[in-house]
């Protein structure tokens, strides 16, 4: 969350968490770099060119699965949210790397010839009917388009101006890139490398990341039936969520009404509110972070948005919806109607006052 | 507050694992943390090491790049630019294949000296004892010499023995010669095949390749019906499997596949 727009809004967390991801990345590349040199040396010897593009490769492959399972692991156990938090470093770091696999593969397999390399690249190989000689280069260039759109958009300048959904939306076409990867690796070096051992580290991946996606879905799916089973109560619209004492002083705890939207209801100073589940910034779930100086603080990016009125307090200016709450003897009740983002209302406090 | 309703517990700042990119981290969390980057950096590096031990054998070819050397003989240009010498360790007549730097035959600077006796500077790139030469850029690839300077010119100038063998049906890879020789390792798969067309298509000559039932490589120079240069018909087959029906001759030490370009079958 910002008030004005800088390339990166540098901090301690951001540094440490860019030297990791460049330790790890280096790591990958020197690892299979080293180990490939070993492996066949002297007239045997795999061209260096060669080893870096597939280093490069590989290492993008394993970073975009990477990327893929941070999603559903912060959703399955906040001690992920951490990774979650820069994602967006990860994922220009993992485009980077795809977009030196291109250059290196694009510049030595279809450089220094008769032909432009871009033309090359896209005219020389037409066996289409061929799953044997299909052209997987151009899965690649595609998924790197994408890599590449998204890795351009990844600030907040472009969350502004496209809007959350936009902006998510477009973010979602990771999914689509990652197919277009398997499909590059499965048609490229799973048919030129026929290795066991490299078709079950792919395997592996692209399950773990479906695995870890349906299991998280699973969760979610129970939750919200869980707390869709509260009965709705007569008159006025007041729907009982849940007891006072299922929030933790400083904590939110999420409702799931109907098939509506999931409402964020926060104790705080002896108090109930009652917000969108739903950050402004991505969509973070806001009922799964705390109560922080105050402020509601979404868990996925550290969005701040006061309880008593859904406004994130100056100089920032986003706002989200509220609702309705009261409290009576030990239950927590909402109109489960949002409220314009930035509505006021006023707290319901536990002592047996209830507001509404 | 109503004294009769218990307090729940309050998040505790020390134990409470809730991780925001711009307030200090609880020590709790911390460990957590650090043992979850050193779990994840772990499994990327040893994911690394396996994949990268899934590399094929390239082979054995070899690009004395940076090393030239000087080669005596005379410049031919049918069925593609090669310098024909009469190595002393061999005694018989050897044809070494002229290529440009980068992916171009070497017929722009051969042809003008078709026929003559030359000293030719270049890289040596040698494999399964066939050898190319890639030609030095400018004037001192050639230097014309006398015919008298020539070991062997006797044998160079004797018309070739020419054996040839009936139409044969073979199975194998069309490669360009330049890359498989040792330019780019591996330098033959689908993952090499637009590198392979684009060099072929500048002039570098295809080389069929076929392997026996013990990995024993053959290497056949394909030629059209003619022994001539074949044209760019071949492209779309380069890299892939085919089957080929042509007839194979052996002229001095270079075997040749002559063929139709249209009985090449992608298999």
């Amino acid at each position: 969350m910002s008030s004005g727009y800088v390339a990166v809004q540098w901090n301690r967390h951001k540094r440490v968490y860019d030297i990791i991801v460049a330790l790890a990345l280096s790591l990958f590349i020197a690892t299979f770099f080293v180990i490939g040199r070993l492996m066949y040396r002297g007239e045997h010897a795999v061209s260096d060119e060669i080893l870096l593009m597939r280093a490069l490769g590989a290492c993008a492959f394993c970073s975009l699965t990477v990327i893929l399972c941070i999603g559903p692991l912060a959703r399955l156990s906040t001690r992920f949210l951490p990774l979650l938090y820069n994602r967006r470093h990860l994922g220009v770091a993992t485009f980077l790397t795809a977009l030196l696999h291109a250059v290196v593969a694009i510049g030595f397999y279809h450089g220094f010839g008769v032909l432009n390399p871009l033309r090359s690249l896209l005219e020389t190989n037409t066996a289409f009917d061929s799953l044997a000689s299909f052209p997987f280069q151009l899965f690649g260039l595609a998924a790197l388009l994408i890599l590449f759109v998204m890795a351009s958009t990844s600030h907040d300048f472009w969350l502004r101006n496209l809007g959350a959904r936009g902006w998510k939306r477009l973010h979602m076409l990771v999914y689509p890139a990652y197919l277009l990867v398997v499909l590059h690796v499965a048609l490229g070096a799973l048919q030129t490398q026929s290795s066991s051992v490299l078709l079950t580290v792919v395997l592996a991946a692209v399950s773990l990341v479906g695995l870890l996606h349906v299991v998280a879905g699973m969760r979610e799916l129970r939750t919200d039936a869980r707390t869709r089973d509260e009965p709705p109560l007569r008159g006025e619209g007041w729907v009982d969520v849940c007891g006072v004492d299922d929030v933790m002083e400083g904590r939110g705890r999420v409702v799931c009404i109907g098939t509506r939207e999931r409402i964020a209801i926060f104790r705080h100073n002896q108090s109930i509110s009652a917000t969108t589940n739903v950050c402004r910034h991505q969509g973070g779930p806001l009922g799964e972070g705390r109560i922080l100086d105050g402020c509601i603080t979404c868990p996925w990016h550290g969005w701040t948005y006061r309880p008593q009125d859904g406004t994130a307090p100056p100089p920032f200016t986003e706002k989200i919806a509220t609702y309705r709450v009261r409290v009576v003897g030990k239950r927590v009740q909402v109109i489960p109607t949002p409220l314009p983002p930035g509505t006021a209302v006023e707290p319901a406090r536990i002592d047996g006052s209830p507001h509404g | 507050m109503d004294s009769t309703a218990p307090m729940p517990p309050a998040a505790d700042s020390a134990s409470d694992q809730f991780y925001c990119g711009y307030r200090p981290v609880a020590p709790s969390l911390r460990m957590t943390l650090a043992v979850i980057v050193i779990v994840l950096i772990a499994a990327f590096v040893a994911t690394a090491a396996v994949m990268s031990r899934q590399h094929g054998d390239p082979g054995t070819g070899v690009w004395h790049f940076g090393t030239p050397r000087e080669f005596v003989g005379r410049i031919v240009c049918e069925p593609y630019p090669m310098l024909l010498i009469v190595p002393k360790e061999r005694g018989d007549v050897e044809a070494l294949l002229l290529v440009e730097m980068g992916k171009f035959g070497g017929g722009q600077r051969a042809l003008p000296r078709d026929g003559q006796w030359a000293r030719v500077t270049g890289y040596l790139l040698e494999r399964d004892g066939r050898r190319m030469i890639e030609l030095l850029d400018g004037d001192a690839a050639f230097a014309a010499v006398d015919r008298s300077a020539v070991a062997g010119a006797d044998r160079i100038e004797a018309p070739p023995e020419v054996h040839e063998v009936a139409d044969q049906e073979m199975f194998g890879e069309i490669v360009d010669t330049k890359c498989y020789l040792g330019a780019m390792k591996p330098g033959d798969g689908k993952a090499h095949k637009e590198c392979a067309t684009l060099c072929i298509r500048g002039g570098i000559p295809p080389t069929f390749i076929t392997r026996d039932n013990f990995g024993k490589r053959t290497y056949y120079l394909i030629t059209d019906p003619a022994g001539r240069a074949v044209d760019e018909r071949i492209l779309p087959f380069v890299a892939d499997p085919v089957k080929i029906l042509g007839t194979v001759e052996r002229r001095g030490s270079l075997l040749l596949f002559r063929i139709h370009v249209t009985t090449i079958q992608r298999m």
